[in-house]
């Protein structure tokens, strides 16, 4: 969340990746860094140690989101 | 000037608290205006003095918001100064707070008092059961420390405070050396402050792990096995230190630990190095432990950068058991140790308001 931040105080496009567990966080940090409305795209919890067909998934399933983000349209 | 609330009496004033999410789940001292200006006055700085901002919610840790939180973990206004100098460690940048604050591991901050403080701010305690209950100023420094991680840093567990588990730490964590009883030098005068000084070193640290060694007073070589059984517990294969590698970490010896490293002629220096040494995993371990952190062709993987990130210090009673605190380890500069010294000679010859 906060390195999505960063990247869009450089004037960079940017979306941060956030799953559903730290969903909540993701709100927190954006607020008390001054960017709420910072995009963001919700992912399934846990991303970390999953297998690669099930990541494949993931990926087909958010990059239409993730795009549409990066282009400046809701999430 | 922080805002104040208003209730019936106390005893609502405590729900109160609860209900905002504003203590550690305990009873906390109500911070009233007479008992905040106390402490306020106890630290001699101004109330609206800002030492700077904790995260991950960024609230501006001002002398007024730290006597808050002093006065709701139970300090004496004569603790004061260890509470200040606690928050100016975790502030500075190379403890990386934010990033701590928010990790799903377990670590929390260790308060580690030297020099004269340990007395004239205390007693803190270095002795037996330093880490347990019991020891007022041990208790409330550490826990006034979390509150001003709760309430100003703004810290709360499930959307902040993303902990998976925690460790019992995370209410209080604070111990003194055992200066008096230690072979070696103090910690801080190890670390580059005069003796005199007194000084807060704060790192971040896992629960402690217990070390069971009994030494062999017939066999000279019998600390070697004490180096091992150390190395073993400090940077243990699934620990992050082990994995993630490049953070601190923390050595309590017992009295006779101390003493069988002493006798067999080992600096701290010298312990410092010869646990470095030994704190690694081989590629093989590397390979069928943690694939994920392997990358293509993994090598040794030691578990410090340095003898430096290692930090040993005297404390608890006499026995067999010495304490490790593996870290947590990342963020920008892996939760880095930090020492402060402590404005004693300001804060702490009010006695009048010290029995308070």
């Amino acid at each position: 969340m906060r390195d999505g931040i960063n990247i869009a105080n450089l004037g960079i496009p940017a979306v941060a990746l956030v799953t559903e567990e730290f969903w909540a966080q993701g709100d927190f940090v954006a607020q008390s860094l001054g960017m709420p409305a910072v995009p963001r795209v919700q992912l399934p919890h846990p991303v970390a140690g999953t297998d690669t067909v099930t990541m494949h998934k993931i990926a087909e399933l958010v990059a239409p989101t993730i795009i549409q983000a990066l282009e400046g349209g809701d999430d | 000037m922080t805002d104040l609330l208003s209730s019936a009496d106390e005893a609502q004033a405590l729900e109160d608290l609860h209900q905002r999410g504003c203590t550690d789940g305990l009873p906390v001292v109500i911070p009233t205006d007479d008992r905040v200006a106390r402490m306020v006055l106890a630290s001699g700085q101004a109330g609206d003095m800002v030492l700077g901002t904790m995260g991950p919610g960024h609230g501006v840790a001002s002398i007024e918001k730290i006597a808050v939180a002093a006065v709701m973990a139970g300090c004496l206004p004569d603790y004061m100064p260890v509470v200040v100098a606690a928050v100016k460690a975790v502030i500075e940048p190379a403890f990386d707070l934010t990033e701590m604050q928010a990790t799903t591991h377990c670590t929390a901050p260790l308060v580690i008092v030297n020099g004269p403080a340990r007395h004239n701010c205390g007693p803190i305690v270095s002795g037996t059961g330093a880490l347990g209950p019991g020891h007022r100023a041990n208790a409330s420094i550490g826990r006034a420390l979390r509150l001003t991680m709760i309430n100003i840093g703004k810290a709360r567990p499930g959307s902040s405070d993303m902990a998976l588990l925690g460790h019992p730490g995370k209410f209080t964590y604070c111990l003194a050396e055992d200066e008096e009883g230690s072979p070696f030098p103090p910690l801080h005068v190890s670390l580059g402050f005069a003796a005199e000084d007194s000084v807060v070193t704060v790192v971040g640290a896992e629960a402690p792990h217990s070390v069971l060694f009994a030494g062999d007073g017939d066999d000279p070589e019998s600390y070697a096995a004490l180096l091992d059984l150390l190395a073993m517990a400090l940077a243990n294969a699934p620990s992050n230190n082990a994995i993630l590698t490049g953070g601190f970490a923390t050595i309590v010896l017992n009295p006779e630990h101390s003493a069988i490293l002493h006798k067999a002629g080992l600096t701290r220096e010298d312990i410092a190095r010869e646990l470095y040494e030994r704190c690694y995993l081989t590629p093989e371990m590397v390979k069928r432990l943690m694939p994920a952190f392997a990358g293509d062709n993994p090598s040794r993987r030691m578990a410090f950068k340095g003898p430096e990130q290692i930090l040993i210090m005297q404390a608890g009673g006499s026995g067999l058991y010495s304490m490790v605190m593996p870290s947590w380890c990342a963020g920008a500069h892996s939760n880095s140790a930090v020492s402060i010294k402590v404005e004693a000679d300001v804060f702490c010859e009010i006695p009048s308001f010290s029995s308070a």
